[in-house]
């Protein structure tokens, strides 16, 4: 599996305006939706809302994972959104949180959601991938780094 | 035939043990039929107090005051070993704000009624403090012992006041009674007095809660039974040494609490419960030796005033005080009419009533007796209706049942591995995944599955249902990796 491959310049918000939970997941499920007419941006929102309800996917380290399950889509569907100022994002270490991927897997492919999330997580575990992103001038920049860490795992 | 020793303690030791065995079985009847637990304590000592069935008279108001007094240390303490430091962020200020202007304004507001009623001004601003608090004892029970699950900021707010609001309501009861007392009128000292005690509560509080937090992490006990008496004494430090220093030893207490109960802890789970188990002791004899106090006949005679002033307390004072204080807050008109509502009012106004009856204030035999009348009348009116309207308010969260199970660790050492249990709710990307596909970090184990009244060893095959509670084995630096699977763990 490849992260990189999933995602396009379109599906990134390098500047995100969010500054609370709930605006922050429909600025990028709005992305997304944009992108793929087949995709309804409201259950989308929903679904990340019903996950967030569970305990919050900020893990800390101003990284945020909100994700779910879409029972209309094929394959995997993502998104990577950065918001500069951050957003309060009740994380576990109570931190804002600045870097977003948002991840959609078909309802029955919890092996391939599964393993997307720990994938990403992986990724971000690096401290220097994630002031690296910080530090990116725009989308094509942000997938090279995304490209490179991901490289630097196999 | 009872004179002699050891027959009277004897005696003392066989009625005391009815009354508390008595109390603790009708507990649960009580929660059956929607009666507040503490109620039942206290009517079970009235019946067996002064004018009571055994005819035993017990009229010590200062051995009363002690126990009241050590009793509330202990609920204060338990409660804060519980209180999450995630809570505290939420809802401190507030809080806060609730605890110190809040109390301030419901005593002003009750006092004039009780001015309107016939008092005289001091009385009247006493029998005010008094009952301006909401009593933690009660409100932790009724939030933790009732399987109320209330959403989180409207329990967090509702338990933290309760916890910090008691000191404020000290101070004033004590300042005014020995103002009554010494018949000199009330200065602005008592700001200055206010200030001092909160201040230098709250700075020890936080002194001890570190020590003791430290000393937990360091010391070596023989035997794990001994931990409990490693924390029951810093409680009652945390009490003694404030108050000795003009401080607030109920602030420092609880603040003290919620540091340690933050902290590492060894044999945490054991602990907790020696803590919760005095706690509920603490309430019972609380609530026995109070109602030992009250003599019904005079309680009778009163009634009246403590009905409307209980009245004026639950449906003007604490709503509109409560709004006041919220509303810049933001919080929902709903939830603000919820906590509003909430403020139970239990042992602490009683135990503060004995005290002007210490100092000799004139008056105060009939004053204790209001008190008693209006927290018996709150305990019924906001007390007897919190579960009903809970769920009629919508305010119940989504939180899961708890398992039917519970598996711990129990150890005296502090250990480089949890064991948390997880809710499987559809949501979470582990819903019916194979335990096998669960990308667990190195060293995690999914150790049961609890599924209904089965425990399943989880092979890889296993597949996992909405409704299961899986226990996981992990390392500590895993928690958010592992949180990010499953959701918040059930023990959070």
């Amino acid at each position: 599996m490849s992260i990189r491959s999933l995602l396009t310049e379109d599906v990134i918000v390098s500047e995100m305006t969010a500054r609370d939970k709930k605006s922050a997941l429909a600025e990028l499920c709005d992305r997304l939706a944009e992108q793929r007419s087949d995709l309804d941006r409201a259950r989308m929102v929903s679904v990340l809302l019903d996950r967030e309800r569970l305990g919050s996917t900020g893990i800390g380290h101003g990284i945020a994972i909100p994700h779910g399950k879409l029972p209309e889509i094929e394959g995997l569907v993502t998104g990577f959104g950065r918001s500069r100022e951050g957003v309060d994002f009740a994380s576990m270490d109570d931190c804002p949180a600045h870097l977003f991927f948002v991840l959609f897997a078909p309802t029955a492919a919890s092996r391939v959601h599964l393993d997307a999330l720990a994938l990403i997580s992986r990724i971000l575990q690096n401290p220097d991938v994630r002031s690296e992103l910080m530090e990116a001038s725009g989308p094509d920049n942000i997938l090279e780094v995304i490209e490179k860490a991901e490289k630097s795992l196999e | 035939m009872f004179e002699q020793e050891p027959a009277p303690t004897a005696l003392l030791f066989a009625v005391f043990g009815i009354l508390m065995g008595l109390s603790a079985l009708f507990s649960r009847a009580a929660q059956r039929i929607g009666i507040p637990v503490v109620l039942v304590f206290l009517v079970i000592g009235m019946v067996a107090g002064t004018e009571g069935v055994t005819g035993y008279s017990f009229d010590d108001f200062g051995f009363a005051f002690r126990i009241g007094m050590a009793a509330l240390v202990l609920i204060l303490f338990d409660g804060g070993l519980n209180t999450p430091m995630m809570s505290v962020r939420q809802g401190v200020r507030p809080a806060a704000i609730l605890a110190t202007l809040g109390v301030v304004g419901t005593a002003l507001i009750v006092a004039a009624a009780a001015y309107l009623l016939g008092f005289g001004w001091p009385e009247a601003l006493l029998i005010g403090a008094i009952v301006s608090s909401t009593d933690a004892a009660a409100v932790f029970s009724l939030l933790r012992g009732s399987n109320i699950f209330l959403k989180r900021k409207v329990g967090v707010t509702l338990e933290i006041e309760s916890g910090s609001n008691d000191p404020m309501a000290v101070i004033l009861t004590i300042s005014l009674a020995s103002a009554a007392a010494g018949g000199d009128g009330i200065s602005w000292w008592l700001i200055m007095e206010v200030v001092t005690q909160l201040g230098v509560g709250a700075v020890l509080g936080i002194a001890f809660g570190h020590g003791g937090r430290w000393l937990l992490s360091r010391a070596r006990l023989e035997a794990g039974g001994l931990y409990p008496v490693l924390t029951l004494a810093l409680a009652l430090l945390a009490f003694g040494v404030p108050t000795l220093f003009l401080g607030s030893g109920f602030l420092a207490v609880y603040i003290a609490a919620v540091i340690m109960g933050n902290g590492p802890i060894p044999y945490r789970s054991g602990l907790l419960r020696v803590h919760d188990s005095i706690a509920w002791m603490s309430q019972i004899t609380m609530f026995l030796v109070l109602g030992l106090l009250v003599t019904p006949a005079k309680l009778i005679e009163v009634a009246w005033v403590g009905v409307l002033l209980a009245l004026v307390l639950a449906f003007l004072a604490r709503p509109l005080v409560v709004l006041l204080t919220l509303l810049p807050f933001r919080y929902p008109m709903r939830e603000i009419g919820y906590i509003g509502w909430v403020g139970l009012r239990g042992a602490v106004p009683i135990i503060l009533a004995t005290f002007p009856v210490l100092m000799g204030v004139d008056g105060s035999d009939t004053l204790f007796h209001v008190v008693c009348a209006m927290v018996i009348v709150n305990t019924l009116i906001p007390g007897a209706t919190v579960r009903w309207l809970t769920r009629r308010m919508g305010l119940t969260s989504d939180e899961p049942p708890p398992p039917p199970a519970v598996l711990e660790i129990q150890s005296t050492q502090i250990l480089d591995g949890e064991i948390k249990s997880y809710y499987i709710n559809e949501a979470s990307a582990a819903c019916d995944a194979r335990i096998a596909d669960l990308p667990f970090p190195k060293g995690s184990l999914a150790i049961l599955l609890v599924r209904g009244k089965q425990l399943l060893g989880p092979g890889g095959d296993t597949i996992l249902k909405p409704g299961d509670h899986l226990y996981v084995f992990f390392r500590p630096e895993h928690l958010p990796f592992i949180g990010l699977l499953f959701g918040r763990s059930e023990d959070d």
